[in-house]
């Protein structure tokens, strides 16, 4: 059964239409107008306990939103969303210890206390037993760093830090789901690779995550599923790694060679791949498809004409294959859903639609 | 047409000449006054609170002055005295104490002190920039008062002049005393209870709420030679023409005397600051 | 043991071996015993009463304590905030004492009743800013985004907003406040009975119940109208300290605001008035009556407003 459950679900905010001045004061007054904004647009969701799920968008697309839908900060405007089969905004408390939340650009722990004192805070909120709290702390403290930081006031907590802290803090219940909204950013690499791999650990752990976040590399290493969103509607939800070979097929090989090498004979000896010339005569750049392709055979085939004195491997970015899913190149419809585990997942919408 | 002189070393520009010079300020100045317009609804609440005090004190002197009479207290005089405290309690007001412990608190000075300003004087200039609505709600309410009935018999012009003076000078030391105190955030960083403190100290020192005659004796003698008496007494006293003669210039001269002293004080004041800051990183 | 410095050193924790972040714990069953045990009827339950009323009660003294130990640490800021409280109160004794070295009584109002009144005030708002001071971060926390977490969390919103915060000038307020309510009894020749005992308390309890009411009530404005300061409230506030004065000397638009809409004289005016007057009965009647209608007020008007929260995503 899914843990996390969307149907339809909308969310319409009603802007005042305010206009600048004290002409538009006074008129506002009198007489309002309203402009509607429909930031999430019947949305269909479903996610499995245990499943590490992305959710992308440019910014606007409503990301934001629809989390704050699934934790029940926000009322839907229409729709349905359950979470473990309970009703976020109407049962509040049962979800609430169900849920745990990091918004990454405000911390949950309190500004003038220890991160001690915030986490124990919590437990009492949370009533995690004495004995499970000490043994996540540890925990935490082994994975995380936490032991350092349990001393340190809220406002003293450099960004790394505080990432950390939120991170223990949003755990400390072991929740069924955990929600993350730009964990990493501001974040240094370590601290990066660091928070990357707690993420993972946790499905093993039964543990679900949601992650938005506009650092790819975030995406990657963390999740197995990928959800576009964009301009309040969902365009592609899918498997990553089904996506990227589908769509980012091609591998980039820069080659340098001691002499001058010719790229149209390369060329025919690599009939399908694209050859280009390099930046000098012993330089060439060869891009294939890597499925039908191995390095190994463009490797030899460069051998026979000069001898290779380096080279440089270029991978598929997902980075690209978003970016062209935003900018509506790509039919997701047809690679992506045969790879699917999901057979309800909601249907991507043809290029056509995407704005 | 700009007064812009290149250094021959390094190339940097110097603004030459008075209008130049003083350019960051004014733009500091109009910034404030947009982001004061910004926020109609806050600054119209902030004044009606000052507007509640006015009333409470308007009432209760109403009261007292039917019961007994005053010499040197009539209710005419009384109001306008009262209205003088009221416009000294508008000006410089609100928008200031908060804007410098926020500041403060969250760092954002760092940014301030990188700008190629006087720290202090763009400070003032932003004063001044909220002082144009401030000066607006006073004249406002002053001109409800007189349609309600409000009689001042005016001073003779010499006096009027002098009240002017006195007046202007309200703004200057009402900045610097909250300057000083503003500043007392980088030891502390609890800004509102020195402001609390403050606020109490300046309403009764100040004579706004009570005329410092009426005082006991020793506190009211104590306090006409604080600076806190210019911020409302001196020139509530000079308006209703209960100083006069060589007794209101003392008055004024204390008040100028201890608005140069307090814009000094607070220079030394920033300099310590300045190393609090840079030693224990505020 | 890792140290903080040395992060990208440490090994990232192997899988497999129960290494992760809750390692070898039973979970499934921990967390359903624990959801189990203190779910009860949360259906229908949008402001996460999931806790039993006891719990709630003890959570909200600990939310306070620490941040009273939190602020204890600041020694300087401790007693700053105290003294501001207590010069903030003495100005105010000062200016009556000087008020009243000119005449004997206002509008039949001698030195000490007044003097009662201003504890009666001075208590309520000692009583609101030591035990429920985070009703006025309310309009910083919808500025800032920080009410989000609280409704992620199983316990009432409202509380975890008023329990955000201790205001240290309420103990100094509630010392002034004591002190002038004892003196002022003291001094006034009050003919006590166990019947006057009893509605005095009652009185004083009600009227510290309006003064928090309203202060929420107003402070909840701030879901309708964006400020990072809660001026609206501040604003009210101001208007109630005109009841430190006896309500009569005031004009009749003025004295129904404060006796009807925004019911301040109930705080200090009507009480004292009965104490060392009148003994009026309505008063003793009325005055928990307009207690728990405040009361009632200020929290649905809090609710209102954390519907339009839910709903804008302010």
């Amino acid at each position: 059964m899914a843990v996390i459950d969307a149907r339809g679900l909308t969310k319409v905010f009603r802007q005042p239409d305010k206009k600048p001045g004290w002409a538009g004061s006074f008129k506002h007054v009198v007489s309002r107008t309203y402009q509607e904004k429909v930031a999430v647009d019947g949305i269909d969701l479903h996610i499995e306990p245990g499943e590490a799920v992305a959710y992308v968008g440019p910014n606007g697309a409503g990301k934001s939103t629809t989390v704050k839908l699934l934790c029940g900060i926000l009322v839907p405007s229409a729709g349905e969303v359950r979470i473990d089969g309970l009703v976020p905004h109407e049962q509040r408390a049962a979800v609430a210890r169900r849920i745990g939340v990091l918004f990454g650009q405000r911390t949950q722990l309190w500004w003038d206390l220890t991160v001690a004192d915030s986490l124990a805070t919590l437990r009492e909120i949370y009533s995690v037993p004495e004995t499970l709290y000490r043994s996540r702390l540890e925990r935490f403290d082994e994975v995380l760093g936490l032991g350092d930081i349990l001393p340190v006031t809220g406002r003293k907590l450099s960004l790394g830090q505080r990432v950390r802290a939120d991170l223990a803090a949003a755990l400390l219940h072991r929740p069924s789901v955990l929600y993350l909204d730009e964990p990493t950013i501001g974040l240094d690499v370590a601290v990066k690779e660091r928070v990357r791999t707690f993420l993972r650990s946790l499905g093993d752990e039964g543990i679900t995550v949601m992650l938005t976040s506009h650092d790819l590399q975030d995406i990657e290493d963390v999740c197995r599923r990928l959800v576009i969103i964009d301009a309040g509607r969902i365009i592609f939800d899918g498997d990553l790694a089904a996506l990227k070979d589908e769509f980012a097929k091609d591998r980039v090989l820069r080659l340098e060679t001691a002499g001058p090498i010719e790229s149209a004979e390369l060329a025919a000896l690599l009939p399908t791949c694209e050859v280009t010339a390099g930046e000098h005569p012993r330089a060439v750049t060869v891009r294939f498809d890597r499925f039908t392709t191995a390095a190994g055979q463009i490797v030899s085939a460069v051998g026979t004409l000069a001898e290779l004195t380096d080279f440089q491997v270029e991978e598929p970015s997902i980075e690209d294959v978003i970016r062209r899913v935003y900018a509506g190149e790509l039919l997701a419809g047809a690679g992506a859903d045969s790879d699917t585990a999901e057979s309800d997942t909601a249907e991507p919408v043809t290029a056509g639609d995407v704005a | 047409m700009s007064a812009l002189v290149a250094a021959p070393q390094t190339g940097a520009v110097t603004p030459v000449g008075l209008r130049a010079r003083s350019r960051p300020y004014r733009a500091i100045a109009r910034a404030t006054l947009r982001s004061v317009l910004a926020f109609r609804l806050q600054f119209a609440l902030s004044l009606l609170s000052v507007l509640f005090q006015l009333v409470a004190m308007l009432t209760v002197w109403h009261a007292l002055l039917s019961a007994r009479s005053i010499p040197g207290f009539t209710w005419p005089q009384m109001e306008a005295y009262l209205l003088v405290g009221f416009s000294s309690g508008t000006l410089v007001s609100t928008m200031s104490d908060f804007r410098v412990s926020y500041r403060i608190r969250t760092g954002q000075v760092a940014l301030d002190l990188v700008k190629p300003v006087d720290y202090q004087s763009a400070r003032l200039a932003e004063t001044a920039g909220s002082l144009v609505t401030e000066l607006a709600s006073i004249c406002f309410v002053w001109a409800v008062m007189l349609a309600f009935g409000l009689r001042i018999a005016l001073p003779p012009t010499p006096y009027l002049a002098l009240f002017a003076v006195s007046f202007a000078l309200i703004a200057l030391l009402k900045f610097s005393v909250i300057y000083l105190t503003g500043l007392l955030c980088f030891w502390t960083k609890n800004y509102v209870g020195l402001q609390w403190c403050r606020l109490a100290v300046t309403s009764v020192l100040s004579g706004a709420v009570v005329p410092l005659s009426l005082l006991p004796h020793w506190l009211g003698t104590t306090a006409q030679w604080l600076p806190f008496a210019g911020m409302s007494s001196t020139p509530g006293l000079i308006l209703i023409g209960d100083a006069t003669g060589w007794y209101a210039v003392r008055l004024v001269a204390v008040q100028l005397a201890w608005a140069i002293a307090l814009w000094l004080i607070a220079r030394l004041a920033w300099r310590g600051a300045l190393r609090q800051l840079t030693i224990h990183g505020g | 043991m890792s140290t903080g410095t040395d992060i990208s050193t440490d090994a990232p924790d192997p899988t497999g071996t129960g290494g992760g972040a809750f390692g070898s714990e039973d979970w499934a069953n921990a967390n359903a015993n624990a959801n189990a045990n203190v779910d009860g009827d949360s259906a229908g339950d949008p402001y996460g009463r999931g806790h039993s009323p006891l719990r709630i009660l003890r959570l909200y003294f600990r939310f306070l304590g620490t941040h009273f130990r939190g602020a204890m640490e600041y020694r300087a800021d401790f007693w700053i905030m105290m003294v501001a409280a207590v010069l903030t109160q003495a100005v105010s004794v000062v200016v009556l004492t000087a008020i009243f070295r000119l005449i004997p009584e206002l509008k039949d109002w001698t030195f000490w009743p007044i003097v009662i009144m201003f504890g009666m005030v001075t208590l309520g708002e000692g009583v609101g800013s030591l035990c429920f001071e985070g009703m006025w971060r309310v309009a910083w926390l919808i500025n800032q985004g920080e009410l989000d977490y609280m409704l992620v969390r199983p316990y009432p919103v409202l509380l975890q907003v008023t329990s955000s915060e201790i205001g240290l000038n309420g103990l100094g307020n509630i010392t002034t406040g004591a002190a002038m309510l004892v003196l002022g009894i003291l001094h006034s020749s009050i003919h006590w009975t166990v019947a006057t005992v009893v509605v005095g308390l009652i009185l004083l309890v009600s009227g510290v119940t309006v003064k928090v009411a309203i202060s929420l009530a107003t402070n909840s404005a701030s879901f309708w109208v964006a400020s990072p300061s809660p001026l609206f409230a501040m604003a009210v506030h101001q208007a109630g300290e005109l009841t430190r004065y006896p309500l009569t000397l005031f004009p009749s638009p003025l004295r129904v605001t404060l006796t009807v809409a925004v019911p301040f004289a109930f705080i200090g005016f009507f009480p004292t008035d009965f104490l060392t007057g009148s003994h009026a009965l309505w008063i003793a009647l009325v005055t928990p009556a307009v207690a728990g209608y405040c009361l009632l007020m200020a929290v649905l008007i809090f609710r209102r407003g954390m519907l339009r929260y839910e709903s804008t995503g302010s």
